[in-house]
């Protein structure tokens, strides 16, 4: 009997994992409670019926751990388009509820479970490392829960894969950031067709990074670039003094990273103490190199850094404007990357919902009201892809300059709405 | 690799052991008089290196930070010795797991004070040039964390070897029971030691933030991760084994690090794993006789 209603309950909610004694536990006095009730309907169709009825939005964030700051940002997001919106996305009031994965895939993937089972919320916001959006993938589509996903841009969120290895697009899942693809590729193509071929490597060694520098190399090969050869120091590496010496001694003047946070900062002050743009080196890179955070610390030492991203702050159109000054009114800094990654979720899904007039009871018509959304956001034009559900997006080419004491990322160019090739 | 790039790369090696020195110093002080592995360690480099924020914020000197850190740190230490730690002396397993707790509550209210955001301290003015090397330039701090390293080192050695508080603590590290036998007063030894410890923990933190940078998570890695992986290699708690253990350790994760890059972290790790096999104690450890 016990094993029955365990592997029942497997395949239901689709775990490719064992499950832990606790777990086990739960979920199985779960289905004795629900084979008691007479009757019983599942619980995630009894609930988000009626419209005007309460929207339970869950969000898994990292609070505590390397990224908690991105997550306290994506928090603030949040609340920011609550506020400027009555707390009601349509007619629906929201509340929310927030958990701390500490960047621990396993604790996400627990919280991810909880918000299922216990919570029962409407939808799933957040996730900001990639093995943990891979990670609640099959729960999240086997539960038919709406996922938008706010930060992670591993590939194979959105895609096609083989056996859905390292994970695959589902109907439910949406994405409001970017794929590393989009980042990436557009400008080795862009680098490449303007004449400048030749790059060598740096990337930090993880999934994300190595995604990267492929996503790049490939749109450099479009055009007869190449690469010359890597370094890859570890994700977090505290001493970047040993990578940008072995760049220093190889003759390929200019270098694509990726890099971000606290890698980037060290990156980039190694880069520039051991001589290398006196020596004559470029720095290149997906925007994450040369984001805010990175800049408030290394200032104009990132000077000439050229990096593609979906947005900077210095956007120069009505609704980036109109939002930066929003956002200063309410809180005393300047918004960033994953500011409008969340910001812009909010949006398609209160898009979404007025479509609806605010009925998430059916969700083939929900996940139908999410494939039309589109809208100008701060980043520019805003719509997903219908066949992956990731975004359709501008991706500007930014040069870092300091202008009046500022050191900015300065739009040079843009390549239009951008698009995933989904597998 | 050219030797060029060899003398380069020796040069990064040699400045990373020197960090990795200062870094593991006080946590093998600690281990060898007080029997007590602070697992604390990483937590008062992190707080030493934030407290260096705030006070070159304010005063606009790093100077003064340098001074500041390691007191503050020292006042921690004070406290959290006669206070804590004290009433578990002789239960390890309790001491151990204390340090931990302890260790957590600092790294949430650095987070609660400081916030989470990633953060960095440049290099003092005079310091934060570059000057010509072979092979180009190369930057004067990290020249300046090796020359540190070095009379850190000697200075240690002196107040072990010439003085009294030296040879009190060596008499400790052999046996602290008869120490309080004779009359000393090993409470307030015990106190002042791990005061010191925490101190240079924090002076740490104020050296290698020019070079690590200061960010959540600093604690673990490189914290606490690498002066245990110091001291462990080493030897645990002589002052000669977390010297010798910087030296192999700098220069060889450095190295091996950039010429097997897709097994970086294993390298580190390989290398405990070796010494361990070979020489239990480390490469400079005593043999403890276990009370």
């Amino acid at each position: 009997m016990g094993g029955f209603v365990k592997n029942k309950l497997a395949e239901k909610r689709g775990y490719t994992y064992r499950l832990t004694r606790r777990q086990f536990l739960v979920a199985s006095s779960a289905a004795a409670l629900a084979a008691c009730a007479p009757g019983a309907v599942t619980p995630s169709a009894s609930s988000s019926v009626a419209p005007g009825k309460a929207l339970k939005i869950g969000l898994l964030l990292p609070f505590s751990g390397v990224y908690a700051e991105l997550g306290t940002s994506m928090r603030r997001a949040t609340e920011f388009y609550l506020r400027q919106n009555d707390t009601k996305l349509a007619n629906r009031p929201v509340t929310t509820v927030y958990a701390d994965d500490a960047n621990v895939t396993a604790t996400g993937i627990a919280a991810a479970q909880k918000f299922i089972d216990q919570d029962q919320v409407d939808v799933l916001m957040g996730v900001v490392p990639t093995p943990l959006a891979y990670g609640i993938r099959n729960a999240v589509h086997a539960a038919k829960l709406i996922f938008i996903d706010t930060n992670a841009g591993g590939n194979a969120l959105t895609r096609d894969t083989t056996n859905c290895t390292p994970s695959c697009k589902s109907p439910y899942i949406f994405r409001a950031s970017f794929s590393s693809y989009q980042i990436s590729y557009p400008i080795g193509d862009y680098l490449s067709a303007k004449g400048t071929k030749e790059f060598f490597l740096a990337y930090a060694n993880y999934g994300f990074g190595t995604e990267s520098a492929a996503d790049f190399t490939t749109g450099l090969k479009k055009n007869g670039g190449t690469t010359t050869g890597n370094v890859a120091p570890p994700l977090g590496n505290p001493d970047f003094a040993p990578f940008v010496t072995q760049i220093k001694n190889q003759p390929t003047k200019n270098v694509y990273s990726f890099f971000s946070g606290a890698d980037a900062i060290g990156f980039i002050k190694s880069w520039n103490s051991l001589g290398l743009p006196a020596a004559g080196y470029k720095m290149y890179g997906a925007g994450f190199l040369t984001e805010q955070d990175v800049l408030k610390e290394v200032k104009d030492l990132a000077n000439g850094a050229i990096t593609s991203l979906f947005w900077a702050v210095e956007l120069d159109n009505a609704e980036n404007k109109k939002f930066v000054a929003d956002f200063q009114k309410q809180y005393p800094l300047l918004p960033d990357v994953f500011t409008v990654q969340q910001y812009d979720g909010m949006r398609a899904l209160d898009e979404a919902l007025k479509a609806l007039g605010g009925d998430t009871s059916d969700k083939d018509k929900f996940v139908k009201a999410l494939e039309d959304v589109s809208f100008k956001s701060p980043r520019g034009d805003f719509a997903f892809d219908k066949t992956t559900h990731n975004p359709i997006q501008d991706i500007y080419i930014r040069e870092v300059k300091t202008q009046n004491g500022q050191t900015v990322n300065t739009i040079s160019d843009k390549i239009a709405k951008v698009t995933d090739p989904g597998k | 690799m050219s030797l060029e790039l060899v003398f380069q790369q020796a040069l990064n090696g040699l400045s990373f052991g020197a960090l990795l020195f200062i870094l593991a110093s006080g946590l093998s002080l600690v281990f060898g008089m007080m029997d007590v592995v602070n697992l604390a360690h990483g937590a008062f480099y992190m707080l030493g290196a934030y407290v260096a924020l705030s006070v070159v914020q304010v005063t606009g000197s790093f100077w003064i930070a340098m001074l500041a850190a390691p007191l503050a740190l020292a006042l921690v230490g004070l406290v959290v010795e006669p206070l804590l730690l004290r009433r578990l002396r002789g239960r390890h397993l309790d001491q151990v797991l204390l340090t931990i707790g302890v260790s957590l509550v600092i790294v949430d209210l650095i987070g609660q004070l400081w916030g989470r955001e990633v953060r960095s301290l440049s290099a003092p003015p005079g310091l934060d040039g570059s000057v010509g090397l072979i092979g180009g330039v190369y930057p004067v701090y990290r020249l300046f964390v090796i020359a540190f390293g070095v009379v850190l080192a000697a200075a240690m050695a002196v107040v072990y070897r010439r003085t009294r508080i030296g040879m009190l603590i060596r008499a400790g590290v052999e046996d602290a029971e008869m120490l309080g036998a004779l009359g000393i007063d090993t409470n307030r030894l015990f106190a002042s030691t791990f005061a010191t410890g925490a101190a240079l923990a924090g002076l740490a933190g104020v050296i290698a933030a020019p070079v690590f940078g200061v960010q959540p998570g600093m604690d673990t890695d490189p914290g606490l991760l690498y002066s245990l992986v110091v001291v462990v290699v080493g030897g645990l708690g002589t002052l000669s084994g977390a010297v010798a253990g910087s030296l192999l350790i700098g220069p060889a994760d450095t190295f091996g690090k950039v010429l097997f890059q897709d097994v970086a972290l294993a390298v580190i790790f390989a290398i405990v794993a070796l010494v361990l096999l070979l020489k239990p104690t480390g490469l400079l450890g005593r043999i403890r006789i276990a009370r």
